[in-house]
């Protein structure tokens, strides 16, 4: 067993005893990691409280070579998450990021690019003034993005060739992407999308960050953009996404900042 | 090779929380050599426990009666209202014999990651509870955690148009220990719930 050292994100928390977690976490360095606490619902010891949910924290944990849970030997808490002005948008959207680390990456596979993403993200929802729908928006294409997931926007996902955004365009979950209509025929699990909110995504995963603007997310723009990714998801994941019902919604979800 | 009673009773052992194949084996033979009457004493008080004890219809306690027994204390100060995750927690509120006021026990927190929303809960219950009552003051007592602390956040939002104050249990420094070692988010949390000398 060699002992690590890494900073992480908190995506799961199981009681396993009177006083010991096992605990999900998301690293820079390792990527998931899954480990036994032992102690650690104890206010005192090597744990010191610091495997909250969504807390970011530096952890010394033993790597297991066989297929148990590595056992996590310290966490020193860097940042506890609380949402800004104990708003609940804020809140079950950064437990939706949790979600979609916890369901996207495996074990033991870094991704330093979208462990920064969710950092940001999460930062920015303890923060004032966030627009909740656009950052979460912005940090799902990023994760998409970074897993290889991100779909074509502007090329059709079959034959590759440019698509004309005008109107209403096929988008298959199945290819990947927008399709041009010599593929669209005969294709399976194909949804309508405007022209408008493949132009948003498009916008916004070209973005390193959300646009300091507020994302300039209209509420209809948003609400169908929203169904398209939680269809995506759902085809990813191979189930909804359990944090979907709470996700912001196109009436709450551009107008609410705090 | 083990009579199908013992495995039936491993099998039953080793569902309990913590208790393992190995541990629930341990167990399963202490009690095949412990007295009959020691082995069915164990069984008339988990038979007894299952058959008699239920929720408090008003706080949602564990009690034998209709009400527990800190609802039917006429004693209890009936302005303030406190609000616990578990029994468990309300019982380590009821040690310290400070607090005289009424609970009201959410039988868990919400916790959308687990698939745990409001409709799990006895949430409905207390806002009817604080609706229809002579409450003051709601304490949200419920766990420091995240889903502790969204939890109370929920609930306080529903109470927010009722003429009580809803307040929260402070947090901070232990008594006894040393600042130089308490971390900055406890640090953080005591200044701002610092008091009045």
């Amino acid at each position: 067993m060699s002992s690590e050292k890494a900073t992480a994100i908190v995506l799961r928390v199981i009681e396993f005893s009177e006083t010991s977690s096992v605990v999900t976490l998301f690293t820079r360095e390792f990527g998931k990691v899954r480990g036994l606490a032992k102690g650690a619902r104890r206010p005192k010891g090597p744990f010191e409280s610091a495997l909250d949910l969504l807390a970011l924290c530096r952890i010394v944990f033993l790597r297991k070579s066989s297929d148990s849970l590595d056992l996590l030997t310290e966490a020193k808490l860097e940042r506890r998450f609380r949402p800004a002005g104990g708003n609940l948008s804020k809140l079950y959207a950064a437990y939706y990021v949790a979600e979609l680390l916890n369901e996207l990456t495996d074990d033991y596979d870094p991704h330093p690019g979208l462990f920064d993403a969710a950092d940001a993200t999460l930062v920015s929802f303890a923060s004032a003034g966030e627009d909740v729908a656009s950052a979460l928006v912005h940090f799902e294409l990023t994760a998409l993005r970074e897993t290889g997931h991100l779909p074509t926007l502007a090329a059709c996902a079959a034959c590759g060739r440019d698509v004309e955004a005008t109107g209403r365009v096929p988008f298959s979950q199945r290819a990947g992407g927008v399709l041009c209509k010599s593929c669209r025929s005969g294709q399976k699990q194909i949804i309508s999308v405007s022209s408008s909110v493949i132009a948003a995504l498009a916008r916004m995963a070209g973005e390193d960050r959300p646009s300091s603007s507020g994302g300039g997310l209209d509420a209809r723009t948003y609400g169908e953009l929203r169904g398209v990714l939680n269809h995506y998801w759902t085809h990813l994941m191979g189930r909804p996404a359990r944090m979907q019902r709470w996700l912001p919604t196109p009436v709450d979800g551009t107008s609410r900042t705090d | 090779m083990i009579s199908e009673s013992v495995t039936t009773l491993v099998d039953e052992l080793s569902k309990l929380p913590g208790i393992g194949k190995k541990s629930a084996e341990r167990l399963a033979y202490h009690l095949l050599r412990v007295h009959e009457s020691e082995a069915l004493a164990l069984a008339d008080a988990i038979r007894s426990v299952k058959e008699n004890v239920r929720y408090c219809r008003s706080c949602y306690n564990l009690t034998e009666h209709d009400e527990c027994e800190i609802c039917r204390d006429s004693k209890r100060d009936t302005t303030q209202l406190c609000v616990v995750e578990q029994p468990r927690d309300l019982i380590a509120l009821e040690q310290p014999g400070t607090y005289r006021g009424l609970y009201h026990v959410l039988l868990g927190r919400i916790a959308p990651l687990d698939g745990i929303g409001p409709e799990h809960l006895t949430i409905d219950a207390l806002v009817e509870r604080v609706r229809g009552g002579t409450f003051s003051e709601v304490i949200m007592a419920t766990n420091p955690t995240l889903e502790g602390d969204g939890t109370a956040l929920y609930i306080s939002n529903l109470l927010a148009d009722m003429p009580v104050s809803i307040t929260r249990l402070a947090r901070g420094i232990t008594s006894g220990s040393v600042l130089e070692f308490a971390n900055k988010e406890i640090l953080a949390d005591a200044l701002a719930g610092r008091q009045k000398l």
